[in-house]
């Protein structure tokens, strides 16, 4: 067990919860709003793709992120757009887009790399030591743009959140939306740019996904987005919490894989691992966290 | 004459099939205290919605400072000069108070900051002029009615509300509290602004208002200085007739046994669990109409329940002609004598796309009686009207609503009634044909408990009143007792 303690556990257990933090950052952002997020999956996903897409066309990895980032923005827009506006029910709306982007990134991939898994393979960025040390393999989690960008989005949320117009607007819609259209606030507007953020920080997950794999695979979220959604319901909505539930989570990862090597028990109940404390986890949250009041509202009656 | 605040010029607005407000006009002016009173229904809420830019007209147009208001919203109607203080508070309860002021006009500092000292500074400015004082940073959800209307006014005066329309300001408030609420408007009204409250409460209108409009089925027939004219010509203007005599009540009978007994009910509230009926015991006796007063949310809700079988008692019991019926299910309570309205017929009452006759006999069904026959005779024996068992529910006036739901549950072999809000939003006529169907009930020996937030109801049937502040039963007073009385013990503090 003395791996556990090793700066080689902490790499991976950080590299490991970026994907879920920015993913369980997203869901904060749009529940917050009032706006039920279970297309988060959907984001990561199209967005790992788009930013696979985006670096094989350019060439760039900088590039890859702006593309994973726009095309995991519109994805969340779209969610806004159909449960916000269009006042589809928003688990609905939700599932449609996981399943358009799970079967819609796998017809491009056929499309366009003519292929049934996978994409070729991209660079990524290389930044920080090379070495296979623990400690140079810290250094190079750390020193990632993506993670650099994912631990940003953590430290401004809550700013942006609890100290901003912005934030308590969108507090106020996703709280008592027919309190904050009664004072003139545009609630569907703060909803529709709510899951901009939310899009955008999600996006990051999706991002980092692809570039540690240094391609994109076909189902490459494996269920991410829903394990973040847990993390966020665990931390009260709120966004530092959540971010530390993920990193929880992703310890329990980094443990799996950890065990996997040492062969000791069948890697398919290992990889069972972080699913199961998601369910523990939700048993024991459940009805104690206290969810935005108006989640799922509307602001006024009629349309 | 100085030019009008606000004036409102033959306006209309229909709702489905129902003219809610016909071709009404009324001028309102800076410095006063205008009333708009009527029946449910008649239209008062409706134009003061208009008014405020909550509503948009079909015909006619609103003029602040004899400028029309567009567009009709509440955004513009704000930007204008006229606030909006709703019957139910518009506010998020999860937020600080201070939030909850400066919600929608926030002022921002660097990077889109909000400024709390700026906002802090607007809040006591507006305080201090009022002579209140709110703790800004205490949650919304934390504090009472009286104290979250103050924060609705104070936040429409920061936004430099001149024009103040409060619909039913006084509804879910004591007597006390009421009085409070008044003379806060006057002092505004006193430093200039105009102030126009919708109330059912004329005695209201009589102490504190200057001037008074009466809407009768969406038209103004009355417009007077409050001076000028006596609480009967108002009674008179807003029914269309004669006021009906006051209802009679039984005579109090002699002390009998059996009846509904309650023995140190503790019950949980049902949405934050804590306790919301606490260490509550009495005892209505058979022929015996007792009530239950108090602020709305302090427990009468889960009573209730907890006397239905809807909600467990955590600790005591509930007792029915010396039976134990705590354990019992709904049904069996039902089979035993226990009759149940709860206060919100919309939910809790009726299935409102389902015919009236299907609503009438619900909980009969499979008794073995004649379906037909029960239908007709609850439709008469209430006068509800239209007398169409197929017509569905939602169609009916609330008056004709309220009494589906006590037919169905009085018109039967009762025991125990205990009856929540029976005549809310129903108008004069219907509420007296209510109250009836409650005398007859008792004098066939049935144990009856009222609970309601309408005081002057209570007073007016009940042969004793029960006061509950804080889930505690905090006196029993005869219906008698001085008003003041009431409003002091609503607050949780028993006279000596």
């Amino acid at each position: 067990m003395s791996q556990l303690l090793t700066l080689t556990f902490v790499a991976e257990t950080i590299r490991l919860s970026i994907p879920f933090a920015c993913a369980a950052l997203a869901g904060v952002w749009s529940e917050r709003s009032g706006v039920v997020h279970i297309a988060l999956e959907g984001v990561l996903l199209s967005s790992a793709f788009g930013a696979v897409v985006a670096t094989l066309a350019s060439g760039s990895p900088a590039v890859g992120v702006l593309g994973g980032v726009l095309v995991g923005t519109l994805l969340s827009l779209l969610h806004g757009l159909l449960s916000a506006r269009f006042r589809v029910d928003a688990i609905v709306s939700g599932i449609a887009l996981n399943l358009l982007a799970a079967s819609g990134t796998r017809f491009l991939l056929r499309a366009w790399f003519d292929s049934a898994s996978n994409s070729p393979p991209i660079a990524g960025f290389h930044w920080g030591p090379t070495g296979s040390s623990g400690a140079a393999m810290l250094a190079r989690t750390l020193l990632d743009p993506v993670t650099l960008l994912a631990v940003l989005a953590v430290a401004v949320t809550p700013w942006v959140l609890f100290r901003t117009r912005f934030g308590l607007r969108v507090r106020a819609a996703g709280e008592n939306p027919v309190a904050a259209a009664s004072v003139g606030i545009p609630v569907v507007r703060v909803r529709l740019i709510a899951l901009c953020v939310s899009g955008a920080v999600g996006a990051l997950g999706g991002i980092h996904l692809a570039f540690d794999q240094h391609r994109f695979e076909s189902g490459m979220s494996g269920g991410r987005g829903f394990i973040a959604l847990a993390a966020v319901i665990l931390a009260g909505w709120r966004p530092v919490r959540a971010a530390l539930a993920c990193l929880v989570f992703a310890a329990l990862e980094a443990t799996q894989i950890l065990l996997q090597g040492q062969r000791k028990l069948p890697p398919e109940i290992l990889q069972m691992l972080p699913y199961l404390a998601t369910l523990v986890v939700l048993a024991l949250a459940a009805g104690k966290a206290r969810a935005p009041a108006g989640l799922g509202q509307h602001a006024t009656e009629e349309r | 004459m100085p030019e009008p605040a606000l004036q409102l010029e033959h306006l209309s607005r229909r709702f489905g099939a129902v003219l809610a407000v016909s071709d009404a006009s009324a001028t309102f002016h800076y410095g006063k205290m205008h009333a708009l009173v009527g029946e449910n229904g008649a239209g008062k809420s409706t134009l003061l919605k208009l008014a405020g830019g909550a509503e948009k007209a079909d015909q006619g147009r609103v003029l602040i400072e004899g400028v029309p208001l567009a567009p009709p919203t509440p955004a513009e109607a704000i930007r204008r000069g006229v606030g909006f203080v709703y019957q139910h508070f518009m506010l998020v309860d999860a937020f600080s108070t201070l939030e909850n002021l400066c919600l929608g006009h926030e002022p921002v500092g660097r990077f889109g900051a909000l400024d709390e000292n700026q906002a802090r500074r607007q809040a006591q400015a507006v305080m201090s002029k009022l002579d209140l004082d709110l703790d800004l940073e205490a949650r919304v959800a934390e504090l009472g009615v009286g104290q979250r209307q103050h924060i609705e006014i104070i936040r429409i005066l920061i936004r430099g509300a001149k024009v103040i329309l409060l619909d039913e300001p006084t509804a879910v408030l004591t007597p006390g509290q009421a009085t409070h609420l008044y003379a806060t408007l006057r002092r505004m009204a006193d430093a200039g602004s105009c102030i126009v409250v919708v109330t059912h409460r004329l005695q209201e209108v009589r102490a504190h208002c200057d001037h008074v409009t009466v809407l009768r089925r969406g038209k103004v027939v009355l417009d007077t200085a409050t001076s000028a004219s006596t609480v009967a010509d108002w009674t008179r203007a807003i029914m269309g007739q004669e006021p009906p005599p006051p209802v009679q009540r039984p005579a109090r009978p002699e002390p009998v046994q059996g009846g509904l007994q309650l023995k140190s009910l503790r019950v949980e509230s049902t949405d934050k669990g804590h306790l919301a009926v606490q260490d509550v015991s009495f005892t209505v006796p058979r022929g015996t109409i007792v009530g239950i007063a108090g602020v709305e949310g302090n427990g009468q809700r889960e009573l209730v329940r907890a006397i239905a079988g809807l909600q467990p008692c955590n600790e005591g019991s509930v007792w029915l002609d010396g039976a134990d019926i705590s354990k019992m299910s709904v049904a069996a309570r039902r089979a035993a004598g226990l009759a149940v309205v709860h206060d919100d017929r919309h939910r809790e009452g009726l299935m409102l796309d389902v015919s009236v006759s299907d609503n009438l006999v619900l909980g009969d069904l499979g008794t073995g009686s004649d379906e037909v026959k029960t239908v007709a005779r609850r439709l008469g024996a209430y006068g509800i009207v239209p007398a169409d068992p197929s017509i569905r529910a939602r169609n009916l006036s609330g008056g004709n609503q309220q009494k589906v739901v006590m037919a169905r549950a009085l018109d039967r072999s009762v025991a125990v009634a205990v009856l929540a809000q029976p005549t809310r939003g129903v108008d004069l006529g219907a509420a007296r044909g209510i109250h009836e169907a409650i005398f007859q009930t008792a004098r066939q020996g049935a144990a009856v408990l009222v609970i309601s937030a309408d005081l002057a109801e209570l007073r007016a049937i009940c042969h004793e009143i029960i006061v509950i502040a804080r889930g505690k039963v905090v006196t029993t007073l005869p219906p008698d007792t001085a008003e003041e009385v009431f409003g002091q013990a609503m607050l949780g503090e028993a006279a000596p």
